[in-house]
C-alpha cells in the first residue's frame, strides 16, 4: 500500500490526508499583463513535511502562495488545499495558517486585538489568544500597540495569527526576514517541531542557509518557471550543499 | 451576531481612528455653525429656510466625517496590509465588505445624529444669544437630526463602496472631501446646472433633513435617491472586490 501512493513516504504523515496531498498545484499560471510571473507549473506536497520553495527575488514564489491562498486568481491551471479552492474551505482558518507579509498589523491596534479580530471572524474561541501569544513568546507584549514592535516580534505576531486555528497546513513567505540569528533559530526548530506533529509546512525563501537545516524538500522556482522538486538529501547525496545544487540548477537556466 | 460582523466592530473599537474622526467632525460641526450663526446679518436671518442656513453645514461636516469613516474602514486595510489577513480568514470578499458597509454605516449614523444635535444646540443658542427669534418647530428640528442621522449613515455606506473600488486611501479621502464641500456646493450655486445639481448625493442628502425646500428635492424623494446611490455604491464596491487580486 504505501510503495504505491505517492504521498505516503513522508515521516509522521497524517492517515486523513493519506490519499490526497496537502497542496496540489497544476499546469499553474499566472500573467500581469505580458509578464508571465508563474508558468506553468505543477508540484504537491505530502503532509508530515517541510518543504522550501525556493529562488531568486521576482522568481514568482510569493505569486504562488498567494494564488494558493485565493488572494489572486489565476490566468490558467489550479493551486488547490486540501483538494480545494482556498476560498471554498469551510473553516480555511482551521485548515491553513499563512502570513505573507511581516508587517500586516494597523500600528495603532494591539497584538493581543489584532488576533482578536481574526478570531472573531474565524469563530475561534477568545482563549486560544493567549496561547498562541505565549507560543511565540509575545506574552508580555500583548497589550502594546503594534506600533512600538520590532520586526522580529511582527513576524512572530504574523505567525501567533497563523497559529489560531491550530492549521494543518502552514504557508509562510520570507518569514526568517529581518530576524536575527537566535530568531531565525528559534523559527527553524518551530518548524520542525510543528511538521513533526505530522502536519505540513511550506515556507518561501531567497537566502538558502536560513532554510538549508529546517526543511525536507525544495521547489525551486527561476523566472516563473518550476526548475525542480526535489528532497533536500538527494539533492545532497554526492557531497554537494544545497547552495551547489540551487546555484547550479538555477544558472543552468540563465545559460 | 454573525462572526464577520463581530470582526468588524472590533475592528472599530480597537484603534482611535473613529474617536479621532469624530472629536474632529464636532469641533468642525461647532465651528462652522458658529462662524455662520455668528457672521450673517440678522435681518438675513428671520424665516426658517434662512435660519436652517445656519444649521446646514453642520449636516454637511456630519454627513462628510461618516463618509471618511466608511472609506477608511477599507483604506486602511489595504494602507496596511490588514486586508490580507482579513481575507485568509473570510475568503468570501463579499461578506467582509458587505460587513464593513453595515457596521460603517451603523457608526456613521451615529456621527449624524450627533452632528445634527450639536448643530441644534449650538445654532439654537448662538441665534437666541443674537435676539433673534427661532422659527423652527419641533418637527424642523426633529427632521434636522433624525435626516441627518440616516443621510450620514447612507452616506457611510457610500464612502465605503467608493472606497473598495478605489482603495487608495488619501485619493479617495479628498475626493470625497472635495466632492462634499466643493463640487456640490458649485452644483448648487450655479443656475443653469442646478436643475442636474439637486439630484447630486450630497443635496439628496441635505434635502433629507429639510434643507432648501425651494432648490432641492422633498425629503421622501432625497431618501430614495440617497438610498439608491448607497446601494449602487455599495454593490460597485463588491463587485470590485471580489476577483482583484491582491498584492
Amino acid at each position: 500500500m504505501t510503495s504505491t501512493d505517492p504521498y505516503s513516504h513522508g515521516a509522521g504523515m497524517a492517515d486523513a490526508t493519506r490519499t490526497e496531498p496537502v497542496i496540489a498545484v497544476s499546469a499553474l499560471t499566472k500573467r500581469y499583463g505580458d509578464v508571465v510571473a508563474v508558468d506553468d507549473i505543477t508540484f504537491s506536497l505530502r503532509a508530515g513535511t517541510v518543504t522550501g520553495i525556493l529562488g531568486p527575488n521576482g522568481a514568482g514564489k510569493t505569486t504562488t502562495l498567494r494564488l494558493l491562498l485565493g488572494l489572486a486568481e489565476p490566468t490558467s491551471g489550479q493551486a488547490l488545499v486540501f483538494g480545494q479552492r482556498y476560498a471554498e474551505l469551510n473553516q480555511p482558518v482551521r485548515q491553513v495558517g499563512a502570513v505573507l507579509e511581516s508587517n500586516d498589523f494597523h500600528p495603532g491596534r494591539t497584538g493581543h486585538n489584532h488576533l482578536r479580530t481574526l478570531a472573531l471572524a474565524a469563530k475561534i474561541p477568545e482563549s486560544r489568544i493567549d496561547e498562541v501569544l505565549d507560543l511565540v513568546n509575545l506574552d508580555q507584549a500583548a497589550n502594546r500597540k503594534v506600533r512600538g514592535y520590532s520586526l522580529g516580534m511582527r513576524q512572530r505576531l504574523g505567525l501567533a495569527g497563523a497559529l489560531l486555528g491550530e492549521p494543518q497546513l502552514l504557508i509562510l513567505d520570507e518569514p526568517a526576514n529581518g530576524l536575527d540569528p537566535a530568531g531565525v533559530h528559534w523559527l527553524r526548530s518551530f518548524l520542525q517541531r510543528y511538521a513533526a506533529e505530522g502536519r505540513t509546512v511550506l515556507v518561501s525563501s531567497h537566502i538558502l542557509a536560513e532554510v538549508a537545516q529546517a526543511v525536507d524538500q525544495v521547489v525551486i522556482i527561476d523566472r516563473g518557471h518550476l526548475v525542480t522538486t526535489a528532497d533536500v538529501a538527494e539533492l545532497t547525496r554526492d557531497g554537494r550543499t544545497l547552495e551547489d545544487a540551487y546555484l547550479e540548477l538555477t544558472d543552468g537556466e540563465h545559460s | 451576531m454573525n462572526a464577520t460582523l463581530r470582526a468588524e466592530l472590533v475592528k472599530h473599537r480597537t484603534t482611535r481612528t473613529d474617536l479621532g474622526l469624530f472629536s474632529g467632525m464636532l469641533g468642525l460641526v461647532l465651528l462652522a455653525v458658529l462662524l455662520h450663526g455668528l457672521t450673517l446679518p440678522a435681518d438675513e436671518l428671520a424665516s426658517t429656510p434662512r435660519q436652517l442656513m445656519v444649521f446646514g453645514p453642520g449636516q454637511i461636516i456630519g454627513t462628510l466625517f461618516a463618509a471618511l469613516l466608511g472609506a477608511m474602514t477599507i483604506t486602511a486595510e489595504y494602507r496596511h496590509g490588514t486586508i490580507r489577513p482579513t481575507l485568509l480568514a473570510t475568503p468570501k470578499r463579499a461578506k467582509v465588505v458587505a460587513a464593513k458597509i453595515a457596521t460603517s454605516a451603523t457608526i456613521g449614523a451615529g456621527f449624524g445624529l450627533a452632528a445634527g444635535a450639536v448643530t441644534a444646540g449650538a445654532a439654537t443658542s448662538t441665534l437666541t444669544a443674537r435676539g433673534i427669534d427661532i422659527q423652527l418647530d419641533s418637527s424642523d428640528y426633529t427632521q434636522l437630526i433624525i435626516g441627518g442621522g440616516i443621510a450620514a449613515g447612507l452616506w457611510a455606506a457610500i464612502g465605503g463602496g467608493l472606497s473598495a473600488i478605489f482603495r487608495h486611501q488619501v485619493p479617495t479621502l479628498v475626493g470625497l472631501s472635495a466632492w462634499l464641500l466643493f463640487v456640490e456646493s458649485l452644483l448648487g450655486d450655479n443656475d443653469t446646472i442646478v436643475e442636474v445639481g439637486r439630484y447630486a448625493p450630497g443635496a439628496a442628502a441635505a434635502a433629507l433633513t429639510g434643507q432648501d425646500p425651494d432648490r432641492l428635492l422633498a425629503p421622501t424623494a432625497g431618501l430614495i435617491l440617497l438610498i439608491m446611490y448607497a446601494t449602487a455604491a455599495a454593490l460597485a464596491g463588491t463587485r470590485a472586490t471580489a476577483h482583484r487580486d491582491v498584492t
